[in-house]
């Protein structure tokens, strides 16, 4: 099994109030401020348009920022080229030289690295057996497979040795088993050779399955900095909330003594920590909403009114009215689904545990 | 795809009608220059047909001719020169405006393009005036300098197509690891973008290869181009030596036309 | 909050520009060889021909001293004598150097028969050696009874300047008259606007010609099978390959009196005698919308291999007849091609010189023909570029449209 090398705290890249502007009005990144450690797997992961692709093109040296530094290994880099930055990027399309072989591809950073003759022959075969692909070393990239062309694309940015790997939604061209597969096999090779990689995707369940810590990316800024759980079970605030996984966003008040919730519709939760009391917005995953039977006795039962109902196989998808929001995502397992039938206009009622109530911070 | 399934029958009449009017169209295109090529080789000096008999003599003719071979050789040496200098220039230029955010990129284009658009006699005109001051009237310099004007465009625009299909990435990856610029553009761009130069040379050679106009301004008897000597001999009397010049010329053409033919499919890969 | 926000902008707009700035400067490097080659090989000899239709070098160059002389000159009776002696010393010197024929020359264009007027002028003075007794006024007057007429030194006076408007209003068929005020030429010798318009109207015929023809040919390639259209295309590109000296010397062997086309006619029976093709305004057009047929038909084409035939099943399917589906759906958006296509084609059209000189007649020539013998025949190099600057600026306000409607992007070849 993998061998997790452990993740140092020490800063490798650091963004000190980065900004860019493409037409001098509009900011496209807000004053970024961005630490990525050494060893570590950082997602940048945002919907199109958020800068998270900005900012990895800034840190390869394609983009210089507006204003603000860029530090690596502690040294600034915003004036020096990219071939003087020694990392390594893998772009979405490949970016694979189409008039060299496999081999020469991957050959191609070696000579600017002192790396000749024998020794790169050596590098070159090695990293070819890393990815599975020896033996393919003479074909050009277009005689491979889309998951192949992935495959060496990525070579070509480990094989000298970057102080960073660089991905722009690499696996965003391939079909949705060959990325599972390449999602494990890009995990496996990081962490085997400790490499630090940060990695440019929309996809959020992709984001949660490789990374070490995710930046959410919106509207030019990082809205949340995490590990993929926290992120997912603490959002920091509503566009995280929404954006990684399904979510429901419920109305509510703190009580004055800042212990207790109460959500619309009646049902009060009491908080593990007081907070400012107030008008609040709480969350709930669709999957910590259950059928009442199967609750447990400190589970909180609301009533609720099924409106749409979709079956999905391993399980299916809820539309209710309840807890005073009109469309309450509620997603069930199949068992569950088949002894309970609920029907379009049914009534039932709905169940979480307190636990399951996540508060947004205003 | 000519008649879809579904077509009534007036349609059907429309369709039949409009290729009709298309290949006949399409032979007008080409008629005039098939009727060159027999001619060249007619035994007797008259334009008639059916051609009573085959000879090259007027090939013969041609080969003998001082004037015709010094002509060709003139045309030969402006053509070549004009098409090395306009090669290299047009397609830096095209290497800068394919960058993103180039300055002005509209206007500039404009202006580089010009050339193909201002009537010939003006640019003959100006370069006549222009060159005379400087001692270039009736050199072969000044003939190059207009030509290479004359067939800049031609090279930009066929560069610039060809780089608009070219992946900005793959000079990004290049650089990410480890090419300096130079390099870049040696290992990397430039084998990528060297079919549309290579048609973008043969676009210049064959603009001033073919050009009369300024060539009839600019050049004396020493210098006179192929085409020149072409354009006396229609203007005083039209003879089949003529027309053998222009067979050849033609199957120059048809030589250009399918080399770039071939350059673009490579290009494509 | 508004004035507070205003400097943070426009420092954004300063960081912007700066940030960008090493990347536009290189990429301005790498066009720069390319503008300056062109600014000194095709702007500065188009520049040449500018100047030269307004130069007015020679009335400067030799009246040295009648010029400022005559410039306090009231134009009411004749010049006082200074005026006449330094006219006197400008001919002397002017014979000396053999500078006369070219002032008369010069004015000659302004007031005819004044060539050989100043030449005999020059003669006469010459052999004056000291000052007459009567006065140089005298002295010239006698000379010929054009130095007695005020309108003779008014255009003395009008030339003081070395630049002139003569040329270009000339091209324009305007002169100034013995006021100085601008009026049109007499009729007998207005003809310059004659022949821009004829040339306007040759290019619009062209146009329409490689239209009407040109249409159906880009209509049926791109309803054709790859293989078919590929072949029609091979038909329209491969003239365009061909020098247009070449395309051009077809056409003289086609349409002349003992040519392919009377000798067919003749056989057939069609006309016992040579019918006139050559030399005449249908060779020229026949010529023209041959060589111009492929800019036309190329723009066109490309537009309409984008147009997915699916619109036309979903217009058939939303109850179009074949004809309404075409003109509703098809043809509308096909415009951009067809205004590309004839916009170049009228463009380059007016610029023609090669064919009208070999195939057109003789007195139905166009702009550019007329530059060139006024070049060559004429000598007169003011009024050749002065009909260039007319030519030069019709044909750049065009592409300015083309530049401004489509883009110079869109000018492609083959």
């Amino acid at each position: 099994m993998l061998v997790k090398t452990p993740v140092g705290t020490e800063a490798l890249v650091a963004f000190e109030r980065v900004t860019k502007s493409y037409d001098g009005a509009t900011l496209v990144v807000k004053a970024l401020d961005l630490t990525v450690r050494r060893g570590e797997f950082l997602t940048l992961l945002g919907p199109s348009g958020s800068g998270k692709t900005t900012t990895l093109m800034m840190l390869a040296g394609f983009e210089r920022p507006t204003s603000g530094h860029i530090l690596l290994d502690g040294a600034p880099v915003e004036k020096l080229p990219p071939e003087k930055r020694n990392i390594g990027v893998v772009f979405q399309n490949y970016a694979l030289f189409p008039h060299m072989s496999v081999e020469e591809n991957i050959a191609f950073p070696l000579r600017y690295h002192g790396v000749t003759g024998p020794a790169a022959k050596e590098k070159v075969d090695k990293v070819l057996g890393m990815i599975h692909l020896e033996g393919f070393g003479g074909r050009r990239p277009t005689q491979l497979s889309g998951g192949q062309q992935q495959r060496v694309a990525l070579a070509r940015a480990l094989v000298f040795q970057p102080k960073l790997v660089l991905m722009d939604e690499p696996l965003g061209a391939l079909d949705k088993q060959l990325r599972e597969r390449m999602q494990v096999e890009i995990k496996h090779i990081q962490r085997s050779l400790g490499v630090t990689i940060v990695f440019v995707t929309h996809d959020q369940s992709e984001a949660l399955t490789m990374s070490d810590r995710i930046a959410v990316f919106s509207d030019g800024m990082v809205q949340q900095l995490a590990g993929p759980t926290e992120l997912y079970e603490r959002p920091a605030n509503r566009f995280v909330a929404q954006f990684i996984g399904e979510n429901n966003v419920l109305p509510g008040d703190v009580s004055t003594d800042g212990r207790a919730l109460r959500l619309a519709g009646g049902a009060v939760v009491l908080l593990p920590a007081a907070i400012a009391p107030g008008a609040v917005e709480a969350t709930v995953r669709p999957e910590r909403l259950q059928a009442a039977d199967r609750a447990s006795d400190r589970a909180i039962r609301f009533p609720a009114t099924v409106r749409e109902v979709f079956f999905l196989g391993d399980h299916a998808r809820l539309t209710c009215e309840g807890l005073g929001v009109a469309e309450l995502s509620v997603k069930m397992a199949a068992a569950e689904f088949s002894v309970l039938q609920p029907a379009a206009g049914s009534s039932l009622t709905l169940a979480f545990e307190p636990e399951a109530i996540h508060v947004l911070a205003r | 795809m000519w008649l879809p399934q579904y077509a009534t029958p007036g349609e059907r009449i429309g369709r039949t009608f409009v290729v009709l009017f298309a290949v006949l169209v399409a032979l007008f295109l080409v008629a005039p220059l098939l009727v060159v090529v027999p001619l060249s080789f007619a035994d007797q000096p008259f334009f008639t047909f059916p051609v009573p008999s085959y000879s090259v003599r007027w090939y013969a003719d041609f080969f003998s001719s001082e004037r015709w071979i010094v002509s060709v050789f003139n045309s030969l040496v402006v053509a070549v020169l004009t098409a090395v200098i306009a090669t290299v220039l047009g397609t830096l230029a095209a290497l800068g405006l394919s960058r993103p955010d180039f300055p002005g990129r509209g206007f500039v284009m404009a202006v580089l393009i010009s050339p193909m658009i201002v009537p010939i006699v003006i640019v003959a005109v100006g370069a006549y005036l222009f060159f005379g001051n400087l001692g270039l009237a009736n050199t072969r310099t000044g003939l190059v300098l207009s030509h290479t004007a004359l067939a800049l465009p031609f090279v930009i625009v066929t560069v610039t197509a060809t780089l608009s299909g070219y992946d900005r990435n793959l000079s990004r990856a290049a650089a990410s690891l480890g090419a300096p610029p130079l390099d870049v553009f040696r290992r990397v761009t430039l084998p990528l973008i060297a079919p549309g130069v290579a048609s973008g040379a043969v676009f210049a050679f064959a603009t001033s290869f073919d050009e009369v106009v300024v060539a009839l301004f600019l050049t004396g008897a020493e210098q006179r181009t192929l085409p020149v000597q072409m354009f006396s001999g229609i203007r005083d009397q039209i003879n089949p030596t003529i027309m053998a010049a222009a067979t050849m010329l033609i199957a120059l053409s048809v030589a250009l036309f399918v080399t770039v033919g071939w350059l673009a499919r490579r290009a494509k890969g | 909050m508004s004035s507070l926000a205003e400097p943070a902008h426009r420092s954004l707009r300063a960081q912007t520009f700066r940030a960008a700035l090493p990347d536009r400067l290189i990429a301005l490097g790498l066009v720069l060889p390319a503008l300056l080659f062109l600014v000194v090989t095709f702007i500065a000899p188009i520049g040449a021909l500018l100047m030269k239709s307004v130069d007015n070098a020679e009335p400067a160059a030799v009246l040295v001293e009648t010029l400022p002389a005559i410039g306090a000159w009231d134009g009411v009776g004749l010049p006082p004598e200074p005026v006449f002696a330094a006219l006197a010393a400008d001919l002397k010197a002017a014979q000396k150097n053999r500078t006369a024929a070219g002032l008369g020359k010069r004015l000659n264009y302004e007031l005819p028969g004044m060539r050989s007027k100043i030449l005999s002028a020059a003669r006469a003075v010459s052999k004056i050696e000291t000052p007459p007794a009567g006065g140089w006024t005298e002295a010239i007057t006698g000379i010929d009874p054009v130095w007695k007429d005020t309108q003779t030194w008014s255009v003395l006076q009008r030339n003081a300047s070395p630049v002139t408007a003569h040329y270009l209003l000339n091209s324009l068929d305007l002169t100034r008259g013995p006021d100085g005020a601008i009026a049109a030429v007499p009729e007998s010798e207005a003809i310059f606007l004659t022949i821009l318009g004829r040339t306007l109207f040759i290019a619009a015929v062209v146009t329409l010609g490689t239209l009407v023809l040109g249409y159906p040919l880009a209509y049926a390639a791109a309803i054709a099978p790859p293989a078919v259209a590929a072949t029609l295309m091979l038909f329209v590109l491969l003239p365009l390959w061909t020098s247009l000296l070449v395309r051009t010397t077809a056409w003289v062997v086609l349409l002349q009196s003992n040519g392919v086309i009377n000798d067919f006619m003749m056989r057939l029976g069609f006309t016992s005698e040579p019918v006139q093709l050559i030399f005449t305004r249908f060779g020229t057009l026949a010529a023209m919308i041959h060589i111009q047929l492929p800019f036309t038909v190329l723009p066109i084409y490309s537009v309409m291999r984008q147009i997915p035939q699916t619109q036309l099943r979903a217009a058939r399917s939303l109850g179009a007849g074949p004809l309404s589906a075409f003109w509703r759906i098809y043809a509308p958006q096909t415009i951009p091609g067809v205004s590309a296509g004839c916009l170049i084609t009228f463009i380059l059209s007016l610029g023609y010189y090669l064919t009208p000189a070999l195939v057109g007649g003789a007195t139905d020539q166009m702009m550019s023909n007329f530059i060139s013998d006024f070049i060559n025949r004429d000598l007169n190099w003011g009024l050749a570029s002065a009909l260039g600057t007319v030519l030069l600026l019709t044909t750049l306000a065009l592409y300015a449209v083309y530049v401004r409607v489509l883009g110079a992007d869109r000018i492609r070849l083959g």
